[in-house]
């Protein structure tokens, strides 16, 4: 008995009996559901944006009625009208939007270097190094970060401190648009990098000595042949930088201290200040459907770069 | 190859520069939060651990940490199995609507989170659910789940599938083959998913603040609504509870998938 046990041991038995059960819930010739068996949790669990999104187009159908704050039960557009006329949203949207370009090309600029280094370099340390230094504020959220901020450039900040034993008045470093482009930068700079790092392992460095032997400087060589080639991951970083820096709110939040709203502030605003759900559901509708099309736009122009997923083309 | 001294110059310059960005705020907050002031100045005026003491017995941030915690806990637990699953499933079968699929699931990042958040507080509010805790955490799953199962997909697509062919000619049953051979492979993806996972849910903001009351704040929410009060260096100290958080992830990354799985091209 005891020899027998050994010879098949107790969780073979349990294996054996899992693979039964398997068998008989779920037989060999519906084999062919087995993937979307698999996929379904995920597709449910995204299904509740999409099921979210058609209750925020649902409000946005409705008007608030400022005498009994309900909202009302028939349909109508008027929110749209709205969001479209008044000018406070156009300001928010402009600023927004530039603010977004312009962080976006800051900081592919700063990370594409930082990548190329941390991709290339021949020592070990320093490529992990780099990588630590990359992480942690990633890891740090942008709250905790945002607050580090405030501590540096805030009136009685560092900065200022530093400037008042030079006997230089303070500056109002804080609660302007460049504080929160600045805090935006630095808030992307990780996603960047992380973005770019992939796209520049993949060419080759031969490619580069190659042209060095021909006789290119090392400008020309980044010009005309790093660049280039590493476009998908500059379309992967741009993307998802421009994306996320027009529709943050921490930033706009802690560091504009209210007189710097983006978009996302703005919608924030009317669910929780004005408390009219119906214009916040609209405003929140048409940034989604800006944002789409920011991304549709940019994949037909250049690819999808390394945002692809799915299966390696064999 | 020896690079020209021009060309390192140029780039370290960028480097440093970076480095310096990345990194101001974190050292900052730590040099913070040991001063013995009450303002904070900087260079702290004297070493003291006594805002620490503070936050060691305010119960208002101590509870707040630990409903982060829980937060993320859900939200890695759920996270586990959908994403893994998932991640299979697109790195290793040919399913119908493929691209539709993906494009699908790549939802969370496309839709801004102030959309997602707005979208999952109606329908939580619709359902009754608001006011609670895990259906916070269910959302922190959902608008990270893309990382999830990019970490997956990034560890099944190397996996050869003639490996479970062989494993079945060796008259392994499918679910062995799952248990012994598959999982196994795509374990790093799914260690480095779930700690992104976990760390990205700790620090989430904005899709807190809208989901929670004020009896149910996360710590993040509750750091935010402390600094547009008043900046004291508690708010220092507790940040750096965030910080050894993110230490303690990335050594874990590192130890157990390398940091540098990151820099590989697909």
């Amino acid at each position: 008995m005891r020899a027998a046990k050994s010879a098949y041991p107790l969780t073979w038995r349990i294996m054996d009996a899992l693979e039964a059960f398997a068998a008989f819930v779920w037989p060999a010739r519906f084999g062919r559901a087995i993937p979307w068996l698999m996929l379904a949790p995920a597709l449910l669990l995204v299904g509740l944006l999409v099921l979210g999104l058609w209750q925020i187009g649902d409000v946005s159908l409705r008007t608030l009625d400022t005498s009994t704050f309900l909202m009302s039960e028939a349909y109508t557009l008027a929110n749209y009208q709205r969001a479209f006329t008044e000018s406070l949203f156009a300001v928010v949207a402009w600023r927004s939007l530039a603010g977004s370009l312009i962080v976006t090309v800051v900081t592919l600029t700063l990370a594409f270097p930082y990548a190329y280094v941390m991709v290339r370099t021949s020592s070990p340390t320093t490529r992990k190094l780099l990588l630590i230094a990359l992480f942690l504020p990633f890891f740090i959220g942008q709250v905790v970060r945002a607050y580090g901020w405030l501590i540096i450039l805030g009136n009685q900040g560092m900065v200022n401190e530093a400037l008042g034993l030079v006997r230089i008045a303070p500056i109002r470093l804080l609660y302007n648009y460049w504080a929160v482009l600045f805090g935006l930068v630095q808030y992307m700079l990780p996603f960047a990098v992380l973005m770019l790092a992939p796209a520049l392992t993949a060419i080759p460095e031969e490619l580069e000595a190659a042209a060095g032997s021909l006789g290119a400087d090392w400008a020309r060589t980044f010009r005309h042949i790093v660049l280039p080639l590493a476009r998908p991951g500059l379309v992967g970083a741009g993307l998802v930088v421009m994306t996320l820096s027009l529709t943050d709110f921490a930033m706009p939040a802690i560091l504009g201290g209210g007189s710097q709203d983006f978009i996302a502030n703005a919608i924030y605003d009317q669910f929780f200040r004005t408390s009219d759900q119906g214009l916040g559901s609209t405003l929140a509708l048409l940034l989604v459907a800006a944002g789409s099309m920011l991304v549709g736009l940019v994949f037909t122009l250049f690819g999808a770069g390394t945002l692809a997923v799915g299966r390696a083309r064999r | 190859m020896t690079a020209p001294l021009s060309k390192t110059i140029v780039l370290w310059i960028f480097v440093v520069a970076v480095l310096v960005l990345l990194s101001a705020p974190t050292i900052v907050i730590l040099g913070a939060s040991f001063t013995s002031g009450n303002i904070i100045t900087f260079p702290p005026e004297g070493f003291s651990l006594k805002w620490y003491e503070k936050i060691a017995t305010s119960r208002d941030l101590w509870d707040a940490f630990l409903r982060s915690l829980y937060v993320s806990a859900i939200c890695t637990i759920v996270a586990i199995p959908v994403g893994t699953l998932a991640g299979i499933v697109l790195a290793k079968y040919a399913i119908r609507f493929e691209k539709s699929v993906q494009i699908y699931l790549l939802l969370p990042f496309t839709i801004p989170l102030i959309g997602s958040g707005i979208g999952l507080m109606l329908i939580f509010g619709e359902a009754r659910l608001l006011g609670q805790l895990w259906p916070v955490g269910l959302a922190c799953c959902v608008i990270n789940l893309p990382f999830m199962i990019w970490a997956v997909i990034a560890s099944a697509s190397s996996l050869d599938p003639d490996l479970e062919l062989a494993a079945a000619s060796c008259g392994a049953p499918p679910l062995s083959t799952f248990l012994h051979v598959t999982l196994p492979a795509v374990m790093p993806g799914v260690i480095s998913g779930s700690l992104l996972m976990f760390i990205l849910a700790l620090n989430e903001f904005l899709v807190s603040l809208l989901l929670t009351d004020a009896r149910i704040v996360t710590l993040p929410v509750q750091i935010y609504n402390s600094i547009r009060s008043i900046i004291t260096p508690d708010l220092a100290a507790i940040s750096v509870v965030f910080i050894a958080c993110a230490a303690l992830a990335i050594v874990l990354l590192d130890r157990l998938v390398g940091l540098e799985i990151f820099l590989k091209s697909k």
